[in-house]
């Protein structure tokens, strides 16, 4: 019987959540289009979690696409059909991995830090201080923290697919002797619209999930420290959980415009 | 201000760098579905597209000129393509080419691949035009001749099997001249003499070619006979003559031949005539009987000239020789 009530709490706060998170998500909708617009703000928020996660994207993207490679090439051997590398690891890459391990990537970095950094804003009462002073907390923390990673994060997942294909290139040009022009161009080949388009509206329901559920979490932070840090964490599941979702949402939804 | 600045340009070369990637990307795929450049429709229709899907590739001698656009089932058993393809390649296609589906590699896409037609005259394809196309064997048509071939295939290793078995049983000729050792010797001292004879008769061209080269062209009689023409013709013409003659003296030898042999043997009236003893007697004799004979007669006759019944005739002619020998 406890432990029935117990359930029944856990389900009761995961709905609750859901419909704050929800709330939450509409608040957004609502300030980001009624004027001030805190532009300053947001263009910094766009330097932080855009050009200073390119480096990490890259590394990321770029080892990504070399090792997928090198580990997909003794298969394709078998079948003697290392031509067609270039295809499916831009298929792989542009459609699927790419998108997704990035977006996993930012959550680490971008919505733990947001997390991170709204929470200690809170439990250090920063965001009531900024209530009273009569600045609009909510739109110069969230709503720029949301626009910036739901417009990052596109970009982002473009330059790591480029690079992770970069990566691939080298190791198919090292390894198998194709030149870089042959190569991009079985890439753009392989490549259709109903593959980069739904990718890159999937990857800005990524930069928006991100950055809701990080700032949902630091905005609503508290029991001191600790909740900082519990914020931060929950940020990043919560995120990675809701990327799966989305991801799946998108591809359900990709199969149904698009003839994959 | 300057931080915030630097910080700008530097989200602004994020952004853009971003876009271009984003924007040459979907560029390279438009541009080789070839959605930026001028086409032209072309249709062809098939009885089996055999899996060809939208956006599939066209093929025009191998270069990738267009895209199949629409893919529409006009009856039972007729399916009607639709192809963009490149206007300024679309030149080269003529009325005449032949549109047909195959397989881009074993395990790859469908492609329409378009022929160029033999005939070099004829007019460039205009847009809207249906080319003639050509249905290529399926992959299950070309199992299934797999499968009789196969069959075939299993038929004559069995009989191979037989053979080869005959064979080294040592039945049959093909046996014999694989088993047989005392054959293989002949065939060996064959061998051996055949290489004696060759060299015999290499020999025996060298003495003929020596013999040859030492005849003096210039002057012996052999060059007459060798080079001059009307000299051949001669001989030519005095051994066509010859041959006539000697076949007329064979003739005649033979006709002689026959006629001593006819006398050598007592045939013939000659024969008969030199050689009858008896036949000479009773001539001999017959003749001494016609001149009994013809005294008797003259006798007769005598007495016939003085007989009353025939002495006026006697005279009559006596009369008549007279006056001949008058009349003379």
């Amino acid at each position: 019987m406890n432990g029935t009530n117990a359930l029944l709490t856990r389900t009761k706060s995961f709905f609750a959540e859901i419909g704050d998170m929800t709330l939450f998500a509409g608040r957004f909708f609502r300030e980001v289009f009624s004027p001030p617009f805190e532009f300053k703000e947001l263009l910094r928020q766009c330097y932080n979690m855009g050009n200073r996660s390119l480096l990490l994207v890259g590394v990321t993207g770029f080892i990504l696409g070399l090792v997928f490679t090198l580990q997909s090439r003794p298969t394709l051997m078998q079948f003697g059909a290392e031509s067609w590398m270039p295809s499916m690891v831009s298929l792989s890459i542009v459609r699927e991995i790419g998108p997704v391990i990035i977006a996993l990537i930012c959550a680490g970095r971008i919505g733990s830090g947001i997390g991170a950094e709204l929470g200690s804003m809170r439990v250090t009462e920063q965001i009531d201080a900024m209530e009273v002073s009569g600045t609009n907390p909510f739109k110069y923390l969230v709503v720029t923290r949301i626009a910036a990673t739901t417009l990052m994060l596109p970009l982002l997942i473009i330059m790591g697919d480029a690079i992770a294909l970069l990566g691939s290139a080298i190791i198919e040009n090292l390894k198998g002797d194709v030149s870089y022009l042959l190569y991009f161009n079985q890439v753009f080949d392989a490549l259709k619209f109903g593959d980069i388009i739904p990718a890159t509206i999937k990857s800005v329901f990524f930069g928006f999930a991100i950055g809701l559920v990080g700032c949902y979490k630091g905005y609503y932070c508290s029991k001191g420290t600790v909740g900082v840090g519990e914020a931060s964490n929950s940020a990043v599941v919560y995120i990675s959980m809701l990327l799966f979702v989305i991801d799946f949402i998108a591809v359900f939804v990709t199969d149904i415009f698009f003839e994959i | 201000m300057g931080k915030s600045t630097s910080k700008k340009i530097m989200v602004g070369v994020f952004v853009v760098v971003g876009t271009i990637l984003l924007v040459a990307a979907l560029y390279f795929i438009g541009n080789k579905q070839h959605l930026f450049s001028k086409n032209i429709e072309l249709y062809a229709t098939f009885g089996n597209v055999n899996g060809l899907t939208l956006g599939n590739n066209v093929r025009y001698s191998g270069i990738n000129v267009g895209t199949v656009s629409k893919i529409e089932m006009i009856d039972e058993g007729t399916i009607t393509i639709q192809m963009l393809v490149e206007d300024k390649t679309s030149r080269f296609i003529k009325k005449d080419a032949i549109a047909s589906i195959s397989s881009d590699g074993l395990v790859g896409s469908m492609v329409v691949n378009i022929i160029p037609g033999k005939d070099e005259v004829a007019k460039q394809v205009v847009s809207g035009d249906t080319i003639k196309s050509y249905s290529r064997i399926g992959a299950d048509d070309m199992l299934s001749t797999l499968n009789t071939t196969n069959e075939n295939a299993a038929l004559l290793t069995s009989d191979l099997l037989k053979i080869t078995n005959k064979i080294i049983e040592g039945k049959g000729t093909l046996g014999a001249l694989v088993n047989d050792t005392l054959l293989a010797q002949d065939i060996r001292q064959f061998v051996v003499e055949l290489k004696k004879t060759t060299a015999g008769t290499s020999t025996a061209i060298s003495q003929i070619n020596t013999i040859i080269s030492k005849i003096n062209y210039e002057e012996s009689a052999a060059a007459v006979l060798l080079s001059d023409t009307v000299s051949a013709n001669q001989i030519k013409k005095v051994f066509a003559n010859l041959e006539k003659s000697s076949k007329d003296i064979n003739e005649v030898t033979k006709n002689l031949d026959e006629y001593l042999k006819e006398i050598k043997s007592g045939k013939g009236t000659l024969n008969y005539v030199t050689q009858d003893e008896v036949l000479i007697k009773n001539i001999d004799s017959t003749m001494i009987n016609i001149k009994e004979a013809a005294e008797k007669l003259n006798e007769n006759m005598e007495a016939l000239k003085h007989n009353f019944l025939f002495r006026g005739y006697f005279r009559k002619l006596e009369r008549q020789e007279r006056k001949e020998a008058e009349k003379n």
